[in-house]
């Protein structure tokens, strides 16, 4: 008994310790950064490119404490910085660069192959900001879902002013969880161009993975009070069927519904707004007449539909299914009666 | 025994070879829309544009059995032998009366069997036969409407499209399942004629063939010979087929040589074909 409670105590002392230590070495860490922000804590410290241009060397202390690696030092980010030309004012440059990847491998290693590191050479903090970072479920972080539409429409203007237009940006605006923003089909690290086959938004994967995560998932349909309709009729209809087997000239989602600027059918501006179905079936179908803009589109077969085609089509089927059933079965019987009757007679 | 009894020319033989390659097509690239993800579908669609092509051979071999049809039609309206077949494929009562006999006969409930003797077409013939015109006059329509949409689209609403979709397909289970399910139990499982009724290939019956499924147009064969032999005429037409010589080794089993007759055959019939 006795020994039983000098081992717990051995434990507990044990883990007091260890904390103890990781308190110690945490305060030493912190110690750096106050060491930094002595100069760097000047509004107006700066220094001057190649160029000539005036760049500020200034951190404010309050947003690096408030930001999620207010906790780590100047010098776990700026690893290089500690030589002695930086103690002598000197200017070095292999110092202006911060390696992310040192903490975030698997990020960087995805944005490595994304488009945005091989063609653009932009850096992590393009997106991320720097001294300010803040995690992605913080609503002031740029990465957060609201703020996309001002991080990325830095460089892509046109498409985050449609985007912010249209019915998901609208959405997305008013704070609903599950509205998509950009990384939502693009992806986040590893974005791809559209032409790239791995591509997250590439023409083989709109109508297989991009739409459908949202429009085929129940629960989000439920919660939003849409249906999946759409994608399974899509899915059987002439255009899902040939672009499932591979056909690229088929019709997928975004062929009528449009990308960044998708609008409810209610919206005169919509791609798919009774007005401009004409048009817009007349992209592929240049002979497309009224009769294409007239009618639903995306109907699945039942007898009880809303849409006459709907109804004539599910009682086509209850009809073929009958009659198929019957002659087929009928000829099953014949047949089989027959082929035993022969075997029976000619049994040895 | 030994007699062999014409029963596809080859013009006829070449008709249906031409149908069932067009059929073939039609059924593999159709189904291959509608079950792109299926096993048997994947050299369709692992190839660069093999779902365009396809579309394209769907169209092609659609085009090709329509034609047949219209070549058929005036096969039947413009030659004796056509217009023979249309006489002798018109249902009769007879028929209904061999399919409940037969029925009867295969469930034992006729007690001893009865010997049926059917016509040139028996029952289970002329109703292929109708379902094959039947579908494909119906996939005939559907099938230019989904080809043609702009222009039915021009007439008709929207959901009459979806409806020449829905009866296109359907229509295509029916017809495919009757070709397994009817077509080769006739001529490939049926026991009679098992491993297969060799008649699309060399053109003939033999005369035990003729016994079973056509015993009335033997009959009547025979008596027309007879009839032929009193009168002396020569070389006067007979009955609803030709007669040919007895096979000089009197062999009626199927043998190896055989497929090398049906060659010789088709290099007769090439011979003696005097048009249509």
């Amino acid at each position: 008994m006795m020994w039983k409670v000098r081992k717990i105590g051995a434990i507990v002392l044990g883990f007091l310790a260890l904390l103890f230590l990781y308190e110690v070495m945490g305060e030493g860490a912190w110690a750096d950064s106050s060491k930094c922000l002595t100069c760097h804590r000047d509004e107006n410290l700066s220094k001057k490119d190649k160029q000539g241009n005036k760049i500020s060397l200034f951190v404010s202390e309050a947003e690096l404490k408030k930001s999620v690696h207010g906790g780590i030092a100047c010098t776990d980010c700026h690893t290089r910085i500690l030589d002695d030309s930086h103690a002598k004012k000197g200017v070095k440059e292999a110092d202006r660069k911060v390696d992310c990847g040192t903490c975030h491998e698997r990020s960087e290693k995805l944005f490595k192959t994304s488009v945005h590191s091989i063609k653009v050479h932009i850096a992590c903090k393009e997106c991320h900001g720097s001294h300010s970072i803040k995690p992605l479920s913080d609503p002031k972080s740029t990465t957060f879902r609201t703020n996309l539409i001002q991080t990325c429409g830095a460089c892509h203007p046109e498409e985050s002013k449609q985007f912010a237009d249209s019915v998901h940006g609208v959405g997305l605006s008013r704070g609903r969880p599950n509205h998509p923003t950009c990384t939502t089909c693009h992806g986040t690290h590893g974005i791809k161009p559209r032409s790239d086959p791995e591509s997250a938004v590439h023409e083989r994967k709109i109508a297989i993975t991009t739409c459908p995560q949202c429009h085929a998932a129940e629960q989000i349909t439920r919660e939003y009070r849409f249906t999946t309709q759409p994608v399974k009729s899509y899915y059987d209809s002439f255009h899902g069927l040939s672009y499932r087997g591979g056909d690229t000239f088929s019709a997928n989602c975004a062929s009528c519904h449009g990308v960044h600027d998708i609008r409810p059918s209610s919206d005169p501006k919509s791609m798919v707004h009774k007005d401009n179905l004409q048009k817009t079936c007349g992209t592929c179908h240049p002979k497309a007449s009224v009769n294409f803009a007239r009618g639903k589109i995306h109907t699945l077969a039942d007898i009880k539909g809303v849409d006459i085609g709907e109804k004539v089509v599910g009682w086509i089927r209850i009809i073929y299914i009958i009659l198929i059933v019957t002659v087929i079965g009928g000829m099953t019987f014949f047949n089989f009666t027959d082929w035993l009757r022969k075997t029976i007679d000619r049994r040895p | 025994m030994g007699k062999k009894y014409l029963r596809m020319t080859l013009n006829e033989r070449i008709q249906h070879i031409n149908l069932a390659i067009n059929f073939t097509i039609l059924v593999i690239t159709g189904f291959a829309l509608k079950y792109p993800e299926a096993f048997w579908v994947s050299p369709i669609t692992d190839v660069p544009l093999g779902m365009t092509f396809r579309g394209f051979l769907h169209r092609l071999s659609g085009v090709a059995t329509v034609t047949l049809g219209g070549y058929h039609l005036l096969y039947l309206a413009f030659t004796a032998r056509g217009r023979q077949i249309v006489i002798d494929m018109i249902p009769t009562w007879k028929d209904v009366q061999d399919l409940w006999e037969t029925l009867k006969n295969n469930l034992f409930i006729n007690r001893p069997a009865k010997v049926i003797k059917m016509g040139r077409f028996n029952f289970r013939e002329k109703f292929e036969y109708f379902g094959l015109i039947w579908g494909t006059i119906v996939m005939t329509v559907t099938g230019f409407i989904l080809w043609f949409k702009e222009e039915w689209l021009l007439f008709f609403p929207m959901w009459t499209f979806d409806v020449a979709r829905a009866i296109h397909f359907y229509e295509a289970v029916l017809a495919t399942l009757t070709i397994i399910v009817w077509h080769f139990y006739s001529v490939i499982f049926n026991p009679d004629v098992y491993p297969m009724n060799w008649a699309w290939i060399n053109g003939h019956l033999t005369e035990h063939e003729m016994e079973l499924e056509h015993g009335l147009e033997l009959e009547k064969i025979k008596a027309s010979q007879e009839k032929e032999l009193k009168e002396f005429s020569e070389a006067g037409p007979s009955g609803g087929g030709r007669v040919y010589p007895s096979h000089p080794g009197g062999r009626e089993r199927f043998s190896i040589k055989d497929l090398y007759g049906a060659i010789q055959d088709i290099n007769e019939s090439v011979k003696n074909w005097k048009g249509m």
